[in-house]
C-alpha cells in the first residue's frame, strides 16, 4: 500500500466506523481493515421478500441462525475457520460474529439508550462494581452529538425519570404511536406503577437532513436498503469515504500491533482470509475496534519481548471484566386481542415504547442490587413458517375452523423481554486457548463465564413481573415457564452486548485504557469498541459504545494536531 | 374420465413460477425459467449441500440440494395438505400454493431440524398412502388421523400440518387470508385506527384497566 497512513481502524462497526468517521473528517488518512467482506446495504438488502420466496420459507438454520433474510454475512454463533472454545467447568458462553463491513450494526436490535449518571459510578453507589473515570456529564454532549447523527426516536417532554436521561432539545425525533398491543400491555404497567415511555430506536421516522426516511415496513434486521436505520455501512462510512481520506481493505483479519523499538506502535498484521496471505501495515497511530471479544484476542496475541503476555497485559487486565446482559423471556397469548379488526403494524422495525428500570429506590426490599428494561414485542407481524405456534397445543382442527383459528389468534401474543445490567466479576473472562488455532494458526479465545447472585436473582424477579402482566391482562404464558433465575437465565454472550475485556479507568494498574481509549502502555494506540466498557447497564451498549468512540476519535485527532503522536 | 376422479398433483417446481403464481414477483421476469427435474435419494449418498453462509438475498437462487419425495409421497402429501387447507371462497388450496413441494424441499434439506423432520414425514406419508388411494374411503382415513392410538401417526399429523400452516400463511395469498395487511411503504405510520382502538377499549374495560 503506497498511501502513508495516519491511523490503522480495525473494524469497522459500532466502534470502528465511529472512528473513521471523525479521524478522516478531521482530515486524517485512515486505512480500515475489516476482517469480514464488503458489503452494501443498498443494494444487498431483501427489503419486501416474502419468506415464499426464500428457501424454506425463511427459517432458521445453521447457515443463517437468525433466518434467511436477516443481513449477517459468513458468521453467527459460529464462524466459519474461525473456533472459539469454553474453558471446562464454565458456564456456557456463546459468541456472535459476522463477517461483514459493518460488522454488527447491519443488522442489530437498534435500542439506543442512553446510559445514566448512576451507570457511570456504580462502585460509589454500592460498592457494586467499579466507577468509570468519567461521570455522565463528560459524555452527556458526545450523546447528544451521536443522536443527532445516528437519528435516534424517543421525543417527548423531560420526564425526569431516576437513571433513564432525557435528551436536550433537538437530539432525538419522535417514535411512532403506539401500536394496539402496546396501547393494551401499558395499561398493565400503569396498573403496577411502572412508566411504559418512547423508545429510542436508530430509526429516522421524521424528516432528517441527509437522510431517507423509514417507510414504516420491512424488517430493519434484514438491513435498510434506503439507509433510514443506522447502520455503519449507511451512515458512517459513506460520509467518510466521501472526504477521499478513507481506504478500506476488506477480508483482513488482523492478529497483531506490530511496535517499533522505541515500543510504539508502527502498525499492524493481518492475514487475508481469502487468498491467505500475511501483510503488515504502518500508520502513525492504531485504533482497535473488532469488537470486545476480538480486541481483547488481538492484543493477547501481540507477544514481545516487552510484553510477553500479550500487549498492554502487563497488569494482567486484558480480557478481564467481560460482561454482558442478563436477558429473560416469557411470551403470552392474550384472548383480549383475539380478533381485533386487521391494522397494518409494521411500524418502524423497532418497539415503539419501552419499560425503563422503575426499582431504583426498592433493592434492599428487591434483593437484587441492579434493575433491568423491558423490551416487548408482539402486533400483527410478517406471518412466519413458525405460525402453527399460534394456535393451542391440543387444537388439531382443520379446514374453515382452522383459518379462523389462525385469523383470530394473528396478532394475540405478546413477547416480554427481561434486558438487566450485569455486575462484572472475578469468573467471567477470556483469554488464548492454550491448543485450539484457527485456520491460520493464530491461537483462538477461550472463554470463561459464570454468573452472579445478583443477575439470577434479577433473572427470577423478570419472571415473576412478566408473569404478573400477563395475568393483569386476561392472558397465559405459553410453554413451560422457569421460575428459577439460575435455569431461566440467559447464557453469557447471547444477548449480544459482551463488552468490558480492555476497561478504561483512572489508573494503569487496574485498567487497559484511559477515559479517551488511549492505551496506558502505547500511547499511540486506542481502543474504541465495547472492550472499554467498566459496566453493563441493563441499557443495551451500541449508543454509548458510539458516543465514547466519538469522543477517542476526537482526543486522538487533536493529538495528532498538536504533534502529540510523533 | 368421470368428474370425481381428482386431478393428480402437479409439482409447481420451478421457484420463479411458483413466486409467479403467490404474486411476489411479475410474470415479465419468468422469462427464461428453466424446468427443474425432481433427483430421487440416491442410497448411501452424504448429505447435499446447504445454501451456505453467504446465500443471495434479493433474489434468493433456488435451494440447492436434490428433493427426495417420490411421486407416491408427493400425491398423498397433495391430499393431506387439501384435507388441512382446502379451497375456501377466494382463499386457495394449499395443494394450488405448491405446499407439497415446499414440503419435499423442506424434509429433504441438510439442516439438523429438517433431518429431524424427515423420517416423520416420510414415513408417516408412506403408512397413509394405502389408505387414501381409494376415495370412498379417504376421507375418513385422513379424519382419523388427529385422533390415532398411534403415537407415531398422531406426530406425522401434527407435525405435517404446522409445516402446512407455515408454508401456507407465508405467501402473499395466506397474508390476505389471514390478514396481514403490512409490507407496503408509506410515508407515516398513523397508529391503530379509531376502530381498534375502541375495540380494545371493551377488553380493556372488561379486563378492569
Ligand atoms: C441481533 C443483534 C441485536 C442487537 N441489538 C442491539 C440493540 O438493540 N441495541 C444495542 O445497543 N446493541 C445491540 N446489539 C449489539 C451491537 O450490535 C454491538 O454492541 C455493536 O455492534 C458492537 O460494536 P463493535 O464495534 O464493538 O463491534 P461490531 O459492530 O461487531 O464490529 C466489529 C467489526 O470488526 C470486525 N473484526 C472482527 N475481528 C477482526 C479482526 N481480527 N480484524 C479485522 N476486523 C475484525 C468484525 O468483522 C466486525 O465487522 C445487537 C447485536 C445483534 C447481533
Ligand atoms: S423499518 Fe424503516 S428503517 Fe427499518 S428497514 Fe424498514 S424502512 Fe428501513
Amino acid at each position: 500500500m503506497a498511501e502513508p497512513y495516519d491511523v490503522i481502524v480495525v473494524g469497522s462497526g459500532a466502534g470502528g466506523g465511529m472512528s473513521a468517521y471523525h479521524l478522516t473528517r478531521s482530515g486524517l488518512k485512515v486505512l480500515m481493515l475489516e476482517a469480514g467482506r464488503d458489503y452494501d446495504p443498498t443494494t444487498e438488502t431483501p427489503m419486501f421478500n416474502i419468506p415464499a420466496q426464500a428457501p424454506l420459507r425463511g427459517t432458521s438454520t445453521p447457515d443463517k441462525p437468525f433466518g434467511f433474510y436477516d443481513a449477517t454475512v459468513d458468521g453467527g454463533w459460529e464462524v466459519p475457520n474461525e473456533p472459539y472454545t469454553v474453558a471446562e467447568g464454565s458456564e456456557p458462553f456463546i459468541w456472535w460474529r459476522p463477517r461483514m463491513l459493518g460488522g454488527r450494526t447491519n443488522h442489530w436490535g437498534r435500542i439506543s439508550l442512553r446510559f445514566g449518571p448512576l451507570d457511570f459510578k456504580p462502585r460509589s453507589r454500592d460498592g457494586l462494581g467499579y466507577d468509570w473515570p468519567i461521570t455522565y456529564d463528560d459524555l452527556a454532549p458526545w450523546y447528544d452529538r451521536t443522536e443527532k447523527l445516528v437519528g435516534v426516536t424517543g421525543a417527548s417532554p423531560p420526564m425526569g425519570l431516576t437513571n433513564t436521561p432525557d435528551s436536550p432539545p433537538g437530539c432525538l425525533l419522535e417514535a411512532p404511536p403506539p401500536r394496539a398491543f402496546e396501547l393494551f400491555y401499558a395499561r398493565a404497567f400503569k396498573a403496577m406503577d411502572i412508566p411504559v415511555i418512547p423508545m429510542h430506536g436508530a430509526v429516522v421516522t421524521q424528516a432528517m437532513k441527509d437522510r431517507n426516511t423509514c417507510v414504516f415496513a420491512t424488517a430493519c434486521g434484514r438491513g435498510c436498503a434506503l439507509g433510514a436505520n443506522f447502520q455503519s455501512t449507511t451512515v458512517l462510512i459513506p460520509p467518510a469515504k466521501a472526504t477521499g481520506n478513507l481506504t478500506i481493505q476488506a477480508n483482513a483479519l488482523v492478529y497483531q500491533v506490530d511496535l517499533d523499538k522505541a515500543g510504539k506502535a508502527k502498525g499492524v498484521t493481518y492475514v487475508d482470509r481469502v487468498t491467505g496471505e500475511h501483510h503488515s501495515v504502518t500508520a502513525k497511530a492504531v485504533v482497535l475496534a473488532a469488537g470486545s471479544g476480538e480486541t481483547a484476542r488481538i492484543l493477547l496475541n501481540s507477544k514481545s519481548s516487552a510484553f510477553p503476555d500479550g500487549l498492554c497485559n502487563t497488569h494482567g487486565m486484558v480480557g478481564r471484566y467481560l460482561m454482558d446482559s442478563v436477558g429473560l423471556n416469557v411470551t403470552g397469548q392474550f384472548p383480549a386481542l383475539e380478533g381485533l379488526p386487521p391494522t397494518n403494524d409494521d411500524g418502524m422495525s423497532v418497539e415503539h415504547t419501552y419499560v425503563p428500570w422503575w426499582g431504583y429506590d426498592r433493592h434492599k426490599e428487591l434483593g437484587f442490587p441492579r434493575g433491568y428494561h423491558i423490551e416487548i414485542g408482539g402486533g400483527r407481524q410478517m406471518p412466519s413458517v413458525g405460525m402453527a405456534r399460534l394456535l393451542d397445543e391440543d387444537d388439531l382442527s382443520v379446514g374453515d375452523d382452522l383459518r379462523a383459528n389462525l385469523r383470530n389468534r394473528f396478532g394475540s401474543v405478546i413477547s416480554f423481554n427481561g434486558r438487566g445490567e450485569m455486575i462484572p466479576n472475578d469468573d467471567c473472562y477470556c483469554e488464548l486457548d492454550p491448543k485450539v488455532k484457527d485456520k491460520w494458526g493464530i491461537p483462538a479465545l477461550r472463554f470463561h463465564w459464570k454468573w452472579g447472585e445478583s443477575e439470577t436473582r434479577q433473572a427470577a424477579h423478570m419472571t415473576q413481573t412478566f408473569l404478573e402482566v400477563i395475568d393483569r391482562l386476561g392472558g397465559k404464558a405459553l410453554g413451560q415457564v422457569e421460575t428459577d433465575g439460575r435455569k431461566a437465565i440467559s447464557k453469557g454472550g447471547e444477548m449480544i452486548h459482551e463488552v468490558g475485556t480492555a476497561r478504561m479507568g483512572a489508573s494503569e494498574n487496574d485498567s487497559v485504557v484511559n477515559q479517551y481509549g488511549q492505551s496506558w502502555a502505547v500511547p499511540n494506540l486506542f481502543i474504541t469498541d465495547g472492550a472499554v466498557l467498566v459496566s453493563s447497564p441493563d441499557k443495551n451498549p451500541t449508543l454509548s459504545i458510539l458516543a465514547l468512540a466519538w469522543r477517542s476519535a476526537d482526543h486522538l485527532a487533536q493529538l495528532a494536531k498538536t504533534g502529540g503522536l510523533a | 374420465m368421470s368428474d370425481e376422479t381428482p386431478k393428480p398433483y402437479q409439482p409447481k417446481i420451478d421457484r420463479r413460477t411458483a413466486l409467479i403464481w403467490v404474486g411476489v414477483v411479475g410474470a415479465a421476469t419468468a422469462v427464461g425459467a428453466g424446468v427443474v427435474v425432481y433427483g430421487h435419494k440416491t442410497g448411501g449418498k452424504a448429505e447435499a449441500q446447504g445454501y451456505g453462509t453467504d446465500p443471495k438475498l434479493v433474489e434468493p437462487e433456488k435451494a440447492p440440494w436434490p428433493r427426495i419425495m417420490s411421486e407416491a409421497q408427493l400425491q398423498t402429501a397433495a391430499i393431506l395438505a387439501d384435507f388441512i387447507l382446502p379451497a375456501s371462497g377466494t382463499a386457495p388450496a394449499a395443494s394450488a400454493l405448491g405446499i407439497p413441494d415446499f414440503v419435499d424441499e423442506w424434509v429433504s434439506a441438510p439442516y439438523p431440524d429438517q433431518l429431524k423432520d424427515r423420517p416423520v414425514i416420510l414415513e408417516g406419508l408412506d403408512r397413509l398412502t394405502p389408505s387414501i388411494q381409494p376415495p370412498e374411503g379417504r376421507q375418513a382415513a385422513l379424519e382419523a388421523l388427529a385422533k390415532s392410538d398411534d403415537e407415531k401417526t398422531r406426530a406425522f399429523f401434527k407435525r405435517f400440518r404446522a409445516l402446512t400452516i407455515g408454508a401456507y400463511y407465508t405467501t402473499e395469498a395466506g397474508f390476505k387470508d389471514i390478514g396481514y395487511i403490512g409490507n407496503v411503504a408509506r410515508t407515516s405510520d398513523p397508529g391503530p385506527s379509531a376502530a381498534v382502538k375502541a375495540a380494545l377499549e371493551v377488553q380493556l374495560v372488561k379486563l378492569g384497566l
